[in-house]
């Protein structure tokens, strides 16, 4: 029985070390989960490394090396995300790991990374804290951030909306920091806040928010949480009479928004990172290569996510004329300007990314359609 | 200067192997202590991870605003979470079985609601834990840990202590008629069982350097109840073994990609049929590792060397 057990256990072993690659490619390690709750977002971000790669090799690859992408499922669990950069690093020998799409276990792997000297480049993280993590870390996200500055303009000098009532639910740690970034967006711009309620992710009855905010006839409701309760904001603003539309982040954006809220959401906008309609033209050659390969379906924003970060991976180990990832952090560092499929990308000297354009959607007929594609300003 | 050698002894270890041995190690350390709540006193607990979690939140707090040498916080945060235990400890033990179970789940939700809320676990961002104050890298703290916690549950186990809480595993009223006051030794056994659990905490939060109060829900304590049941309710080495079997084989079973935790399921379900009582339940490793020496066992003089009494089910 032992000896049976130990021929077992060798087998493994040595099926584990068969992984062991081949000389003269560039590996880039797949971080996020394939299986489990949090799929959704590491499915198509893999998808989109994946034409990446495609893409770079037919191009020659970088630096006469082929790149290959490792892949491997962290299934949303924390060690094992930790155990998958570990051997990403000292088993596969990866030059960079794209991923994690969720903030915490990005936090989580980061500092692996950073002791090792690998870059991370995050297709995904939205949270805070987590470029100052280290100097290996990045991402390519649209941050709350850089997106509300440029809508609050388009706002109140494009719309010409002038009075807002801001709704936070302060139970919900993503509304109440949308909240303060869209404040102190809101300083010294020719508009004010004219009412400033509060309600709680679960309510049901808004009433008396509505009926406060009424009284103070704003132009727009500016609403920071999630989708459920601005449906059921919206329907309550209605019956009142109040007649003004809703706007807000992409906690809004679902389809739930538009079944639950029926008529009362018509009008209403969400801001997102990527929507696949009025495309640039890189984004439109991509879409048209993502459709033919999957049947027609539209690419979302973590695909366009995932194919960007090899490309900016690619193009700064072209920069550095290196694959070693002490060498191109620093051009990673430099990007300005990248035209990536999701946007256009700069890096910040503190490495936060600055992403344009803001896509700005509106609920028309029972769909969300492009409204406006607000572009976002570098300012140096 | 020590530091620095241990530091470069650990280096010569294959890192990925290395990340997966501490795993094990705050794994193990984890199921002893369910096991001695659940598989020596038979108090079917389900809110393990809170315990991990006050622990973890504590250490975590205490290097971060206060960058304490790393054994005071390990110890603080022990204690931290033992006090949580005694202090629930005195209502829900009067409970048992199905009831207690429920009561300590309740408890955990409880108490994952409320460090989501608080300001100084950063509610639902969670903290991202600094490396500890130590010059002794962390995986060598882990498994001294692993040591010293091994060491303390045999001695529990084998002490008059121990045996009072396999009497009252085996039939509460008859232990109560043999003059052992239930209740106190339950609390005591919670105590030392949360204790454990905040030790393992602590080691987590700064191994894996990122903490939120969602990461210690229903999943992480029914994964701590999978190890000892699954090593052998009762059993020190079972324990240990069930730890390292559930944490590696992720890892190990990589090669089938998605198809992973399909058979990791499949294996724990045969486990179960073809070894109800778990993989070391109801076997004396101590008379296995005689008889393969080809020594005969000196009879021990206590009751718990009766290996038909380890491995029980919960009732």
């Amino acid at each position: 029985m032992i000896k049976k057990i130990s021929v077992l256990i060798l087998i493994i072993f040595m099926l584990c070390m068969s992984v062991y690659g081949a000389a003269g490619t560039v590996k880039i390690g797949f971080m996020g989960a394939l299986t489990g709750d949090v799929a959704m977002f590491g499915i198509p971000t893999l998808a989109g490394m994946k034409m990446a790669v495609e893409d770079v090799n037919k191009a020659g690859g970088v630096n006469g090396q082929k790149m290959v992408i490792v892949e491997a499922d962290n299934r949303g669990d924390k060690p094992e995300a930790a155990n998958i950069a570990q051997k990403f690093i000292s088993r596969d020998r990866v030059a960079a790991i794209v991923g994690d799409p969720t903030t915490g276990i990005t936090k989580v792997v980061a500092p692996i990374c950073e002791r090792n000297k690998v870059v991370l480049l995050s297709a995904g993280a939205v949270g805070t804290g987590v470029v100052e993590l280290g100097k290996y870390i990045f991402r390519n996200t649209l941050l709350d951030s850089v997106a509300i500055p440029p809508l609050v303009d388009y706002f109140v000098n494009e719309a010409g909306y002038k009075r807002f009532a801001v709704v936070t639910s302060d139970n919900n740690d993503f509304s109440v920091s949308l909240t303060q970034v869209f404040k102190n967006a809101m300083k010294g711009k020719k508009a004010q806040i004219v009412a400033d309620e509060k309600i709680k992710d679960g309510d049901k009855d808004f009433s008396a928010q509505i009926t406060n905010i009424k009284a103070k006839k704003p132009d727009i409701i500016f609403f920071s949480g999630y989708y459920t309760e601005g449906a059921l904001l919206m329907k309550e603003a209605r019956k009142q009479g109040l007649n003004v539309n809703m706007f807000g982040g992409d906690g809004l954006y679902s389809p739930t928004l538009i079944s639950l809220g029926g008529k009362a959401v018509e009008g209403s906008m969400v801001y997102v990172g990527f929507f696949p309609e009025n495309p640039s033209p890189e984004t439109a050659k991509f879409i048209n290569a993502f459709k033919a390969k999957n049947n027609g379906k539209l690419p979302g924003l973590f695909e366009t996510q995932g194919y960007d970060a090899i490309m900016m991976l690619a193009e700064a180990m072209k920069r550095a004329k290196s694959n070693d990832p002490k060498k191109f952090r620093d051009e990673l560092a430099k990007i300005q300007n990248f035209k990536g499929v999701s946007g256009t990308i700069t890096i910040q000297p503190n490495q936060e990314p600055i992403k344009s354009p803001v896509y700005l959607l509106e609920i028309k007929d029972g769909a969300y359609k492009l409204k406006a594609k607000v572009d976002v300003k570098v300012n140096k | 200067m020590i530091g620095e050698y241990l530091e470069n002894l650990v280096n010569l270890v294959d890192a990925y192997y290395l990340q997966i041995f501490v795993n094990i190690g705050i794994a193990i350390i984890l199921a002893l202590g369910l096991n001695l709540v659940t598989g020596v006193t038979g108090q079917l607990s389900l809110g393990h991870a809170a315990f991990m979690s006050i622990g973890a939140f504590t250490g975590g707090i205490l290097t971060i605003k206060l960058g304490m040498p790393f054994s005071v916080n390990l110890i603080s945060s022990g204690l931290m979470a033992a006090f949580f235990g005694v202090l629930i400890g005195f209502p829900i033990l009067r409970l048992s079985g199905d009831y207690l179970a429920i009561a300590t789940l309740g408890f955990a939700e409880i108490l994952k609601v409320i460090l989501l809320n608080l300001d100084i676990t950063n509610r639902a961002l969670g903290l991202s834990v600094p490396l500890p104050n130590t010059p002794i890298p962390l995986p060598i703290y882990v498994w001294l840990t692993v040591l010293l916690v091994i060491a303390a549950m045999i001695l529990i186990q084998n002490s008059r202590f121990g045996r009072a809480l396999r009497a009252i595993r085996e039939d509460e009223i008859a232990a109560e008629t043999m003059g052992i006051n239930t209740t106190l030794y339950k609390i005591q056994a919670f105590a030392i069982g949360a204790f454990t659990a905040g030790l393992g905490g602590c080691l987590y939060a700064h191994f894996i350097a990122y903490i939120n109060p969602s990461d210690f829900g229903f999943s992480k304590s029914v994964d701590i109840l999978n190890m000892v049941v699954l090593g052998g309710l009762g059993s020190i080495p079972g324990s240990v073994l069930g730890a390292s079997l559930l944490t590696a084989a992720p890892e190990f079973l990589r090669f089938m990609e998605r198809y992973r935790m399909l058979v990791y399921g499949a294996l724990l379900v045969f486990l179960m049929i073809f070894r109800p009582n778990g993989l070391l339940g109801g076997v004396s490793v101590r008379q296995l590792v005689c008889k393969a020496l080809g020594i005969k066992p000196r009879p021990r003089q206590s009751l718990s060397t009766d290996s038909n009494m380890e491995g029980r089910r919960v009732k």
